[in-house]
């Protein structure tokens, strides 16, 4: 066993659930490294996308958003966001989407965009391509801090769908059908049961409690009779991220 | 040949006064029109209907002088400088009228505008409070409606966007308007969809050089209405191949955009009292700054110390 951050650990969590010859959408931060991290161990041939049109980039520099050009370097494409959002990921090409946000209800549904006060709302950042990635990724991968706050029964807004209202409602409406919704926190994975789709854990992480989980969870969850542990990093791994993909620790 | 090149006070006046529909094409903290938005607040704009795939600093600095009444985007921020403040607010006050869309959402109705559809079908925004919002709003640019080629099957049908006028920020055109966007081109859709598109270059290239690469150009001169030479137009925006953001300006405005106090200090000591874009250049860094911000050209962005010296 190596020594590792929880950053380190979440990383590499949400590396393993990724394969090979995947196309996947990403932002910046730790589903930027999952997914470098990926392609330099088990998945060589993933593709990377970014809403705004820019395909396969290596990056080299570490930059402040997707709109900066320290992470197009190396692409291999540059398009439009109709090239991207729409030829690729509306027609079905996108395997795994990433994203992030505000709250996460116990249904997989996200909210980026406003969270309720006592006299009203507070306004965040909004939609971009989050609701169209959850409207056609194959499957959506979640990675945030665990906090009462954050993972709830019911959002203030649904920005991006996940199962919606559980069991079959996502289809229901319209939507194309999601394989899988993951949400990689700093103390577990959780995911969502077969036929309700009702939030549950996956994995605890190394050394944390299912006390610990419960009393940092605002939705009620459901749990397996005997949670597995998330597979620690390995010395290759932790090695990659410390001196290859982020060897300024910005985001491990 | 067509000249189309003209002055950006002189761009700017043939935007009307009052309630003008306008386009604006920057993403986050990337070729964001700049020049082109100070100066519609320095000739007072008002009323303005403004659209954009992404909310960003140009927004922002509009709906914060009070010249906007309407805007639709799909959310926006200033990425890892903070929040679009006076956008916000203004939701959360209620004071402009905001349809909120997905990134794909409104792209596609750009989409549309740019090829003469009436309107696009699509799947995304169903089960979203975006699309809740928007039919409560009853807005007439969304309906869903049921498949008329498969039984059960509900469809999101966006109407197209034709802006009366379109504005961007790109690396080059040349005199007849041939436009060359380098990197991802997000704002392609909303270019072509306009009925009267202005683009702000950093440099006029001659149509030589366009004829040397006719791949290389996005926006066909057909489709351009007018062309402003204006170098460091996105700044402190930045613009791949050119110059890097400024981050000591985008630090500070991300500061004072979450407060109206501020945010008016900002614009009258920065914006209002200069009297053009290289006023506002010299008002807000040195020149010693402003050439740090240069790339490399292998790489699109400044390397080693000069892209540490602007972190």
């Amino acid at each position: 066993m190596s020594k590792y951050t929880t950053n380190e650990l979440m990383a590499v969590a949400a590396s393993h659930l990724l394969q090979d010859k995947q196309n996947v959408v990403v932002g910046i931060g730790l589903p930027q490294i999952a997914t470098i991290l990926a392609q330099n161990t088990h998945a060589p041939n993933l593709s990377i996308i970014y809403e705004h049109g820019v395909v396969n980039p290596q990056p080299i520099d570490m930059g402040v958003g997707i709109a900066d050009p320290r992470l197009w370097y190396q692409a291999d494409y540059f398009t439009s966001f109709v090239g991207a959002l729409g030829c690729l990921l509306q027609k079905g090409l996108v395997d795994v989407g990433f994203l992030g946000g505000l709250q996460v209800d116990q249904y997989g549904n996200l909210n980026s965009t406003l969270v309720k006060t006592d006299n009203g709302f507070k306004h965040y950042t909004g939609s971009g391509g989050a609701g169209d990635i959850a409207t056609y990724s194959k499957n959506i991968f979640v990675m945030m801090r665990h906090e009462k706050r954050k993972i709830v029964d019911t959002v203030d807004f649904i920005t991006s769908v996940g199962y919606y209202k559980g069991k079959t409602s996502r289809e229901d409406i319209g939507l194309p059908a999601c394989n899988s919704v993951k949400i990689i926190t700093n103390l577990c994975v959780l995911g969502f049961s077969k036929a309700d789709k009702k939030i549950q854990i996956d994995s605890i992480h190394p050394g944390v409690s299912l006390e610990e989980v419960k009393e940092n969870t605002g939705a009620s969850f459901l749990i397996p009779v005997k949670p597995r542990v998330t597979e620690e990093p390995s010395k290759e791994e932790i090695e990659l991220l410390e001196n290859q993909i982020d060897p300024d620790h910005q985001y491990i | 040949m067509s000249n189309k090149v003209i002055e950006l006070t002189e761009a700017v006046r043939e935007i009307p006064q009052d309630g003008a529909e306008v386009a604006l094409g920057g993403f986050a903290i990337i070729r964001n029109p700049i020049a082109f938005a100070n100066e519609m607040i320095r000739q007072k704009k008002k009323n303005l209907k403004l659209y954009a795939v992404l909310g960003s600093m140009d927004t922002d600095l509009l709906v914060g002088a009070n010249c906007v009444s309407f805007l639709a985007y799909s959310g926006g921020s200033l990425d890892r400088f903070g929040r679009l403040g006076r956008i916000n607010e203004s939701i959360e006050r209620n004071t402009i009228e905001v349809e909120e869309y997905s990134g794909l959402s409104i792209s596609l109705r750009f989409l549309a505008g740019s090829l003469g559809m009436p309107f696009v079908p699509t799947k995304t925004l169903l089960g979203t409070d975006m699309l809740n919002n928007l039919q409560n709003k009853k807005s007439d640019a969304i309906k869903v409606i049921d498949s008329p080629f498969s039984d059960n099957d509900k469809i999101v049908a966006l109407k197209a966007i034709n802006p009366d006028f379109a504005v961007i920020h790109a690396q080059m055109a040349d005199e007849k308007g041939n436009v060359i966007i380098e990197g991802p081109r997000w704002d392609l859709e909303l270019a072509l969809s306009a009925k009267k598109l202005f683009v702000t270059v950093e440099k006029i290239v001659s149509n030589k050089y366009i004829k040397k690469y006719p791949e290389k150009v996005s926006i066909p001169s057909i489709s351009t209405y007018k062309v402003i030479e204006v170098p460091y137009g996105a700044f402190p925006s930045s613009v791949y191949n050119c110059y890097d953001y400024y981050s000591k300006l985008l630090k500070e405005y991300a500061k004072a955009n979450m407060d109206a106090f501020q945010f008016n200090k900002f614009l009258q000591k920065y914006i209002l009292n200069s009297k053009d874009h290289s006023d506002f250049l010299l008002k807000t860094c040195t020149l010693d700054e402003l050439l740090n911000l240069k790339v490399d050209p292998h790489y699109g962005y400044p390397i080693g110390l000069r892209g540490k010296q602007n972190e």
